[in-house]
């Protein structure tokens, strides 16, 4: 689908302006995110400045609101544009957790707002999403449907809204978040999409953190009869199963794919300079021919990798609706191969103490943990094969 | 088979070590026994699946089931190389799944005849030249009867209601292989076995360690010649063995069937001590017969052009290995049985409806909504 309310303007004004935009977000995040990414990871810690500059610090598009429409304050990209720039973001950021974060705001939390949100919610979130001034966050629990679990919120009608309650791990931005992307099981069956603000009456944020993403800030949400007016409800009442969840599926197995293709290059990077500097039986690691056939390896994966998460981002820029087979399908190669290449990165870095920012350590840790959500390959390969089946 | 070959093999005493000498056998011990199954494989996997399907798992079957007692005989037949026997299962819209096996024994219509068999069984090995089929079929049973659905027949094959073909085959070449059909076909009373299905696994493992036997052999001879290959062929003016990456696929595959061959052989140790061992054998046999298709590719991979090349060793190895894979119960079908047996309760079987009441059924709307 093609973006509705502008032309495209990256600043470049061309077609194909995606590795200048990879570019740029690389350049920005290596300036500004990669040297505190060792000392953030270490402390779990948040930088707010640090995401304002993300969000609008850089010549190009801010990174806060890529998909967000040119007239509504965004950088009015398209889907394989905002890929680019994700990839950028993590190449030059070296931080997975980070890269998270931003993922969530900008696509995950966005783009149901700006797909199914009332025209009051587009009009008041959208332009302060893109600024980075609110940031969104969600449960990535809430991104494969009820895959994983009966909906853990449930919502009930009052005047004027609704009441939810229940509670949400795994919450990607909760500390930090403006508002929430919420679904809830009605009582009559089906499920709604809401977005809660985080002052909401009713709602709390508790600590809940993975050992993985560090750098991303994350908590627990306990929503206690927690008011949302109407204005509030995303899509349909009731009709989250049809609409929001099958777009929060599709856009977590592409978009928080994208700065992973950018970390699995940097790591591959990276391990061409250890094989250069490490020695083994008196020769440079990089002489082994088994040390060439492995960085061999990565770079092609990484490169097969690149093309599928970007087939799945153009499912958004073109006239048909996004293929959940293409995006589950390039999930699935893109958890692989990150998973893959994080664990030779690691093996060759060797066993000892880690050196520099410690990429290789920090993303064998957290590409397991990428490698789990988006429902892991329980429900990325049941939902590939009920596409080629025509079941499920 | 050229007769010689079969003559040589019967002389050198191969098909008498797995059974005791009751029935003709020499009671080799597992250790023996080991190092005839790997030395008979190495040197043609297809000969040795021949000889081992009837000296070894068929007359297991017959030993076990029928008994010594009436089929001393026919087992004895079979160690001392007079007969060849086909373990006839797999039927031609059927694969390990029994529900669907069609091939039935009823009762003669006058006391005294024995039984009449008929059905179609299809991709065996040894059907087109063996003189017996261990077949496995369904009983017609008279009314009162509330034995096992199930027996072993042991089939004459040459006689008038037995007709076979060949199949062509990717690998094992060497073995017969095809269908038989049976038209009322005569089993005398005492060649029908009641057999309840589910103890047919004890006697099909001797199947499975026969396969995972073959692999070994496979890979090993695969591995033997990926390693002269390097030492003799020069690339980029140094000898293959000297590049690192081509030392590492030897080095995994050197440690792979090593791990594949001491399990093989604890596993033959537990079967001839007359322990079951199903659940190892079946794990065994996965491994085994999926590592040796590992170690082919590498070979082939060392060996580059020639290993492609029609007529060449790893050629023919690189498709016989995959018939382990497949032959006497898929990778696929024993790793249920083998999951099964860590705990998790039998399989279980559902239509598959469940991906779109999670909200993951359809395509999604784009960035502007519906």
């Amino acid at each position: 689908m093609t973006l509705l309310d502008a032309p495209v303007d990256t600043g470049t004004g061309t077609v194909g302006a995606e590795p200048l935009l990879a570019e740029g977000a690389r350049r920005l995040a290596d300036r500004v995110v990669r040297p505190s990414a060792a000392p953030r990871d270490r402390d779990r810690g948040w930088d707010p400045e640090l995401f304002s500059e993300l969000a609008g610090g850089g010549p190009g598009p801010g990174l806060a609101g890529p998909l967000v429409p040119l007239t509504r304050g965004g950088g009015g990209l398209s889907a394989t544009q905002t890929c680019a720039l994700l990839e950028g973001l993590g190449e030059g950021s070296r931080d997975p957790g980070l890269a998270l974060a931003v993922v969530v705001h900008a696509v995950l939390v966005t783009v149901p707002l700006r797909a199914f949100g009332t025209e009051t919610i587009k009009l008041d979130y959208l332009p302060r999403m893109a600024s980075g001034e609110w940031v969104g966050g969600l449960s990535l629990r809430q991104t494969q449907g009820t895959a994983q679990a009966p909906a853990a919120v449930a919502a009930r009608p009052v005047p004027g809204g609704w009441l939810l309650r229940g509670e949400l791990d795994l919450v990607a931005g909760a500390p930090v978040a403006h508002h929430l992307l919420v679904v809830a099981a009605l009582d009559g069956g089906g499920r709604t999409a809401f977005v809660v603000d985080r002052e909401a009456d009713g709602l709390e944020v508790g600590e809940g953190e993975p050992t993985a993403m560090r750098t991303c800030p994350w908590g627990r949400v306990v929503l206690n009869d927690c008011f949302a007016p109407d204005r509030a409800v995303l899509g349909t009442v009731g009709g989250a199963a049809d609409e929001v969840e099958p777009l929060l599926a599709v856009l977590d197995w592409t978009f928080t794919s994208a700065p992973w293709i950018g970390v699995m290059r940097a790591l591959a990077r990276e391990a061409v300079g250890t094989a250069r500097e490490r020695r083994l039986f008196g020769r440079p690691l990089a002489h082994d021919q088994t040390v060439r056939f492995t960085l061999a390896d990565l770079s092609i994966r990484v490169e097969l990798a690149s093309e599928v998460v970007r087939r799945a981002a153009a499912g958004f820029d073109a006239a048909d609706r996004p293929s959940r087979r293409d995006a589950a399908s390039a999930r699935l190669f893109a958890a692989s191969a990150a998973r893959d290449i994080a664990e030779r990165a690691a093996h060759l870095s060797g066993p000892f103490a880690p050196s520099g920012d410690d990429l290789a350590g920090r993303a064998h840790r957290d590409a397991l943990f990428f490698s789990a959500t988006g429902g892991g390959t329980e429900v990325l390969r049941p939902v590939i094969a009920a596409s080629l089946l025509e079941l499920g | 088979m050229p007769p010689q070959n079969w003559t040589e093999i019967v002389e050198s005493g191969y098909l008498r070590l797995f059974h005791p000498e009751a029935v003709g056998g020499t009671g080799g011990s597992p250790a023996t026994q080991a190092a005839a199954l790997e030395a008979l494989a190495r040197a043609c996997p297809g000969t040795y699946w021949t000889a081992t399907v009837s000296a070894l798992l068929c007359a297991k079957l017959i030993f076990t089931y029928g008994g010594t007692e009436r089929h001393g005989d026919l087992v004895r037949s079979l160690v001392e190389g007079r007969r060849l026997a086909a373990f006839a299962v797999v039927e031609t819209e059927a694969g390990s799944d029994a529900s669907t096996f069609r091939s039935a024994v009823r009762p003669a219509d006058t006391p005294g005849g024995g039984f009449y068999i008929s059905g179609e069984k299809s991709r065996i090995s040894n059907a087109p030249v063996a003189d017996v089929a261990v077949t496995l079929a369904r009983r017609e049973k008279p009314p009162g009867d509330d034995g096992p659905d199930w027996c072993l027949a042991f089939v004459d094959l040459r006689q008038p209601g037995v007709r076979r073909y060949d199949i062509p085959h990717m690998g094992l070449r060497g073995m017969p292989w095809g269908g038989i059909v049976f038209t009322d076909a005569h089993v005398d009373a005492a060649d029908v076995v009641p057999v309840p299905f589910e103890e047919l696994a004890e006697g099909m493992a001797w199947g499975w360690l026969k396969t995972s036997f073959s692999a070994i052999a496979i890979a090993e001879s695969a591995l033997a010649a990926s390693v002269r290959h390097a030492k003799e062929r020069v690339s980029f003016g140094r000898p293959l063995a000297h590049m690192e990456g081509v030392q590492a696929q030897l080095a995994e595959s050197r440690a792979q069937i090593d791990a594949a061959r001491l399990l093989a052989r604890r596993a033959l140790h537990e079967r001839v001590a007359g322990r079951s061992a199903r659940d190892l054998i079946a794990k065994l046999k996965i491994y085994a017969t999926e590592m040796a298709v590992g170690v082919v590719v590498r070979a082939v991979q060392i060996h580059g052009a020639a290993g492609v090349t029609k007529g060449h060793e790893v050629e023919r190895l690189y498709r016989d290995a995959e018939m382990n894979v497949i032959g006497g119960f898929t990778s696929n079908r024993l790793r249920e049985q083998v999951a099964e047996s860590t705990g998790l309760g039998p399989a279980v079987y559902a239509e598959f409806d469940w991906v779109t009441p999670a909200g993951l059924g359809r395509d999604p709307s784009g960035l502007d909504g519906p």
